[in-house]
């Protein structure tokens, strides 16, 4: 998504690493069979991704997010289809790929971790044989190579004792282990973007810091793009430099994390700050919450895919679907986005 | 003056292990009062979920007692625990299988009173009624199944469902750590909204601290089944006292750029795993930074130091102030 | 596959001739499955047969239930030695030839109507009691139970009320393969003559009765073995259809 001259010069300030669009997504479409026919769970979703960047993809059920990283992997399966729209990594477009082609993006160029570490791993095969596993399919190289390699890798993702650890199951480490076990199968393969799909939503606070804290320092050493998924606001402000803001298969907002969470624009944006709950919230008030519930696939609302649920619905936005448009230093999906900026929630 | 509905006194819990027995609850101490709420906060391991059960009489302590609107529970047999199941209710994490998936929302709702063999009919179906429209949602929700709701329906039918024999006592497991950030608003202010019309006793479990904050007045700390720091919503979260309790402020992340975090970033990348020696006097010792080279902290038993009627914690080297 | 199962009740009863026909006739146009050696239309002795095995077949299914339900549930819900003694008994009996089991049990209390699905029952509900038990202890440590044993349910009311709907689909899909497994076993005690005995006959009788002159008279053992054949496809198939109606109700379209 190309912004400002100005967030550019910014940008290029702050990282001195190449800055380029690793991956670009357009006009990405979704969509699931339902009663009433093929209805869309992801709508022309336009955003990309820059080398060694942390974007954050935030979001609540039913907003497509967890769709979209499975997309990129392109694991998406039946029931759901890729509908329309084109996956550009390096300039390749991807989904027109056979999956003989596409094989070798996955691990090498692109890789994914999930949240449950303990189903993501081999429960009867230690760690160092899965990690070897998986380093071998990207290197022709011998096990002895590789089990070095697998060495150096659970130290990077700093598991202590990392020649006795190769030798560990599944059942014997934590949740937290697991998870730097599992960020070090996907780092073997050398991708350049990582997707964490609630990556850190199983462990506790204090794991969860650790880890991120991790993929934040492999992120900055390896210039490694990190695409974080949560519904976490918290973990997304913390960690990532970017955000986009998912609502109803629709990108509604996208900037930069400071700027949006501290003057989000779009109605879906304010509600979703409005509705937080951490210790900074006046416990003496109730927590504004958003009325009604998000839209189903198969009821899917005409024009903008808040308009039932925001405030400051017009009749326009139920006419017309909002495009996602710049407006100073951000993309917003709103028409009223400009007139709104002055108005309180 | 608000009596003590729920006092529990150094409550002990072991389980047979592998490796011989594993103490989940290590003599811990909670009174509650009525009309309040306490939030119980810990990570997982840290025994929360074995002190919900107990106090709920679905398993029995190994030492300790507890005591629920003045009667010791501690020895009661399911029969015995029976007429006091109508004052205390439970919640719990998951909104779809806390509920039965083959009964529908009425089934669901007028389930307690059945088992209490309350009213008829017709009573009943008046009460389900008045029950899920304090909940915030219509009629039209009674013949649907689970499956057909939202997680967020599904846990106001379970807040419904507890709330049926009309409790004094509800014990939230995890009631919202399931729902979308939203949908958690909706359901938090409607516990509130609860709690303040029926005058309902709330013990809190959670491990996430800004609900923890937000709904609790007074916050019980659990580490490995101890309790290491207790004390009001401001003594807990101004003036921590107990590393653990400092690390875990200092590790949630807020999505608020506009205020100073509240308590200083403790450093807390010490050793990623560090195997919690059994011996230790203070459970905490081998991941804490101050404690893990001291002598004191590894074989010096710990005892609870008060700063004042509310405020507590269990350290030897605790955080100045 | 539902016709074949009803075909033995719906179809118009032949009368039970005997001799009305000439003897080791082919199949032909007044005896579609032909006769046997006494001359007995070789089609009506099958519908009857059919009643008599399914009869048996069913009776045999239900007692496998009821024993299979009550050992399992037994189990699940009191654990502790109980529940590995009993489990341990399953596992001894399902170890046993099951032929040779029902051989013996047949021989020491004879054969009959009332005997065979008895005992056939019997050897099929080791199999009813591990599912009935698995799916116990599964469901006994969900939340809504918790919830329900919180809520002041006993417990006798907690396994009928909340358990057991959620165990009957399995328990209906565990009814058919049961019977499937009820009607070949009941076919091969028949068949060795320890079933159903003459002038009464169940497939697996007259099988037995067509065994010895199959080369001449191969209708004889033709027939009734694709009418086990086919019944036991058809208990198949309906289990099959139950389950995958259990799998889509379950889960929901989530994301």
């Amino acid at each position: 998504m190309h912004t400002g001259s100005e967030l550019e010069e910014i940008w290029i300030q702050e990282s001195p690493q190449s800055m380029s669009n690793l991956i670009e997504v357009r006009n990405l479409t979704l969509t699931v069979p339902t009663s009433k026919g093929r209805a869309s769970v992801v709508e022309n979703l336009t955003f990309s991704i820059q080398q060694g960047e942390k974007l954050g993809l935030v979001g609540e059920s039913g907003s497509g997010k967890s769709l979209t990283a499975y997309s990129l992997m392109r694991l998406i399966k039946a029931p759901v289809r890729i509908e329309s729209g084109e996956i550009l990594i390096n300039g390749v477009d991807v989904l027109k790929l056979t999956e003989e082609e596409f094989r070798k993006y996955r691990g090498s160029e692109i890789a994914m971790i999930y949240q449950d570490p303990m189903s993501a791993l081999n429960p009867i095969m230690k760690i160092g044989d899965q990690i070897i596993e998986s380093i071998l399919l990207h290197k022709k190289i011998s096990k002895k190579e590789a089990l070095k390699i697998a060495i150096a890798l659970l130290e990077s993702v700093g598991i202590p004792e990392p020649e006795e650890r190769v030798h560990s199951y599944p059942f014997e480490m934590s949740g937290g282990m697991l998870q730097r076990v599992v960020i070090a199968i996907a780092l073997s393969g050398e991708p350049k973007v990582l997707i964490a799909d609630e990556a850190t939503t199983a462990l506790d606070v204090t794991t969860q810091e650790r880890v991120l804290n991790l993929l934040n320092r492999l992120a900055e050493e390896r210039n490694l793009s990190v695409l974080l998924i949560t519904h976490d606001l918290g973990v997304a402000a913390q960690f990532s430099d970017r955000i986009n803001v998912m609502y109803g298969g629709r990108l509604v907002e996208q900037g930069r994390t400071r700027d949006v969470f501290t003057l989000p624009q779009h109605p879906y944006t304010r509600a979703l700050l409005d509705s937080r709950c951490d210790y900074t919230v006046d416990v003496n008030k109730p927590i504004r919450s958003i009325a009604g519930q998000p839209p189903r696939p198969d009821n899917r609302p005409s024009g903008c895919v808040f308009a039932p649920r925001c405030e400051h619905v017009e009749a326009a936005c139920i006419s017309s679907i909002p495009e996602l448009r710049d407006i100073d230093d951000r993309a917003v999906a709103c028409i009223r986005a400009e007139e709104l900026k002055s108005v309180k929630n | 003056m608000p009596s003590t509905i729920i006092k529990v006194q150094n409550l002990s819990r072991a389980f047979k292990g592998s490796g011989g027995s594993v103490l989940a609850l290590d003599s811990i101490s909670i009174s509650l009062q009525e009309g309040k709420t306490l939030a119980v906060v810990g990570e997982s391991g840290s025994g929360k979920t074995t002190a919900a059960r107990l106090i709920l009489g679905l398993d029995k302590p190994t030492a300790g007692s507890i005591s629920v609107l003045g009667q010791e529970i501690t020895d009661f047999g399911p029969s015995q625990m029976r007429p006091l199941r109508r004052e205390i209710q439970v919640v719990q994490q998951d909104p779809f299988s806390q509920l039965n998936r083959r009964h529908t929302v009425r089934r669901i709702i007028e389930g307690p009173m059945l088992a209490f063999k309350v009213g008829d009919r017709k009573s009943r179906e008046k009460r389900v009624i008045e029950l899920i429209e304090a909940v915030g949602l219509q009629q039209e929700h009674l013949t649907r199944k689970p499956h057909e709701l939202s997680g967020g329906q599904c846990q106001r039918v379970a807040i419904a469902r507890a709330l049926a024999l009309d409790p004094k006592i509800l014990i939230l497991d995890e009631a919202v750590s399931a729902l979308d950030v939203s949908v958690r608003a909706q359901v938090l202010n409607l516990l509130k909204k609860l709690q303040k019309e029926r005058g309902l006793t709330y013990l809190f479990i959670t491990h996430d601290l800004g609900v923890a904050h937000y709904m609790a007045d007074e916050i019980v700390v659990m580490f490995r089944g101890r309790i290491v720091e207790r004390g009001t919503r401001e003594e807990v979260f101004q003036m921590p006292r107990h590393h653990y309790t400092a690390g875990l402020l200092a590790s949630v992340p807020v999505a608020n750029f506009s205020t100073d975090k509240i308590v200083q970033k403790i450093s807390q990348d010490v050793i990623v795993q560090a195997t919690p020696d059994k011996t230790d006097a203070c459970a905490y010792r081998s991941r804490c930074q101050f404690g893990r080279d001291k002598k004191d902290c590894s074989e010096r038993a710990l005892t609870e130091t008060m700063a004042s009627a509310t405020h507590g914690w269990i350290c030897h080297f605790p955080i100045e102030r | 596959m539902s016709i074949c199962l009803l075909c033995p009740w719906i179809a118009p009863y032949d009368p039970y001739e005997i001799g009305a026909s000439e003897p080791f006739l082919g199949p032909s146009r007044s005896n579609w499955f032909g006769t046997d050696d006494l001359g007995r239309d070789l089609l009506s002795r099958i519908l009857y047969g059919g009643r008599i095995t399914i009869l048996v077949a069913l009776a045999a299914t239900v007692i496998a239930l009821v024993i299979g339900t009550a050992w399992g549930l037994a189990a699940g819900v009191r654990r502790g030695w109980l529940d590995e003694a009993l489990m341990r008994t399953a596992d001894a009996t399902m170890a046993i030839p099951q032929v040779l089991f029902g051989l013996v049990c047949i021989s020491a209390v004879g054969a009959s109507v009332i005997s065979l699905p008895i005992v056939v029952g019997v050897l099929l509900s080791p199999t009813t009691a591990r599912m009935a038990r698995s799916a116990v202890v599964t469901e006994l440590s969900s939340q809504y139970v918790v919830a329900a044993q919180a809520s002041g349910f006993t417990r006798t009311r907690l396994i009928w009320s909340e358990v057991m709907p959620n165990i009957a689909p399995q328990l209906l899909v565990q009814l058919s393969i049961n019977a499937a497994a009820a009607v070949m076993l009941e076919a091969t005690l028949s068949f060795i003559g320890l079933g159903i005995q003459p002038p009464n006959a169940s497939w697996g009788t007259l099988m037995l009765q067509g065994y010895a002159k199959i080369w001449n008279t191969y209708w004889f053992v033709t027939f009734p073995a694709l009418a086990v054949t086919i019944t036991i496809l058809a208990f198949n198939a309906y289990g099959e259809r139950i389950r995958r109606n259990l799998d889509s109700r379950k889960s929901t379209i989530n994301e």
